[in-house]
């Protein structure tokens, strides 16, 4: 069985979804986090000078996507067949646009443009999102066919990130995410993970 | 065999890599390339209101990312092993990282802040990048493995896509990407692709 070490600073951040799939499988993992002053030895030591980074089988992976995949594949989260694993690759690289405005937002400096950023992801691009994303859920709760995948579990973890920072119902009169949400949630791997993780502020 | 549809504008854009790759794998497909003006009646009938988009027997698969691996699978060209399949993803992943800079500066509408933009580009994030690059790409000018991947193709149709827009030979000096730029336009399929594309 390989070993396998990821590296991040101590926060959910990009290294989350990564950290939910390895719950769900039941893989164990050596879940590593650096202070932000042990960074800058630490970044010619990885293939692109940033962090995630997966150490597995001799090799060091990089990119949170990829990594995630990768333990989605050994989790058995990636869809049955290279049409249904080409959906959840949809769904998830979807997710990334609004993740840039949230993290855009939260980055902005100036309050004003910040509250304008505010307003225009909770009256437009959370909306817009979310009735795209309703319509390629199915009514079981699933992005990929039938069954649990890591498309899913990304979708939940974005949810949480916008409710942190936009409280609300937002999946009101949405009832595949809702069932989306619910079938995450009842992963006993990930329930287990959500309740004892480390604190941190993001 | 199944059928296969993919739908973009004229342009290399973002589809380009996508043809590459079916004629990688001599896969035949329907190249279908709509003008700007049909566009908006069909948004609409996409999963996210964007494009390019593959028809697979019926199932439409959006995001250039997930179609290009989708392909790659078909084409026997997405690493031998689930670790190289990751590695050919990181690989594509920074490329798309580094394009969503050349993005940037492309819809830049102030003239300068564009040139701005392009500055920093070409003196400063793209050296950057190619250094990294280069070394993840081995001396037989491979990014995954010994064997030519989507990832080798993938950073292939950025370069092809930069040349128009970049003074000199931007892998110059570059000795294992420049492998990598041959052995992806020494592919047959691919060779006989650009050929077609290039020649008017």
């Amino acid at each position: 069985m390989p070993a396998y070490k990821l590296t991040y600073f101590n926060a959910r951040g990009r290294a989350e979804p990564i950290r939910l799939l390895f719950a769900a499988a039941g893989i164990k993992y050596e879940d590593v986090r650096i202070e932000g002053a042990d960074w800058p030895a630490l970044k010619p030591k990885t293939p692109m000078g940033y962090l995630p980074i997966l150490e597995v089988d001799g090799a060091t992976l990089c990119e949170s996507t990829a990594i995630a995949r990768f333990v989605a594949k050994r989790a058995g989260l990636v869809g049955k067949d290279d049409l249904q694993q080409a959906k959840a690759d949809m769904i998830v690289d979807g997710m990334k646009d609004i993740l840039k405005k949230l993290i855009l937002m939260v980055l902005e400096k100036d309050e004003i443009k910040k509250e304008e950023l505010k307003t225009d992801i909770s009256e437009k691009t959370l909306p817009e999102f979310l009735s795209k994303y309703e319509n390629l859920a199915n009514p079981s709760g699933f992005f990929a066919g039938d069954s649990l995948s890591w498309a899913d579990v990304d979708f939940y973890n974005l949810i949480e990130r916008v409710r942190a920072m936009f409280p609300g119902d937002h999946l009101k009169g949405k009832p595949n995410l809702v069932k989306v949400m619910a079938n995450v949630k009842a992963n006993p791997g990930i329930a287990k993970w959500v309740k004892e993780r480390p604190e941190s502020a993001f | 065999m199944p059928s296969y549809k993919l739908t973009y504008f004229k342009h290399w854009g973002r589809a380009g890599v996508l043809r590459l790759l079916f004629a990688a794998g001599g896969i035949e497909f329907e190249d279908v390339r709509i003008e700007r003006d049909q566009w908006p009646e069909l948004k609409p009938k996409t999963p996210m209101g964007q494009i390019p988009i593959l028809e697979v027997d019926g199932t439409i698969i959006c995001q250039t990312k997930a179609i290009g691996r989708f392909i790659a699978k078909e084409a026997g060209l997405a690493g031998k092993t689930p670790l190289e399949a990751a590695q050919a993803d990181m690989i594509v992943d920074g490329l798309s990282d580094l394009q969503v800079k050349i993005v940037d500066f492309f819809i830049e509408k102030d003239a300068k802040k564009k040139q701005e933009k392009i500055k920093e580009f070409a003196e400063k994030t793209f050296p950057v990048f190619l250094d990294t690059y280069e070394k993840l790409a081995s001396s037989s000018g491979h990014f995954v493995g010994d064997a030519l991947t989507w990832a080798d193709v993938d950073f292939f149709s950025l370069m092809f896509f930069l040349k128009d827009h970049l003074p000199n030979d931007p892998l110059k000096g570059y000795v294992n990407l420049s492998k990598v730029r041959d052995n992806v336009t020494s592919n047959p399929g691919i060779a006989a692709w650009m050929e077609k594309e290039t020649s008017h």
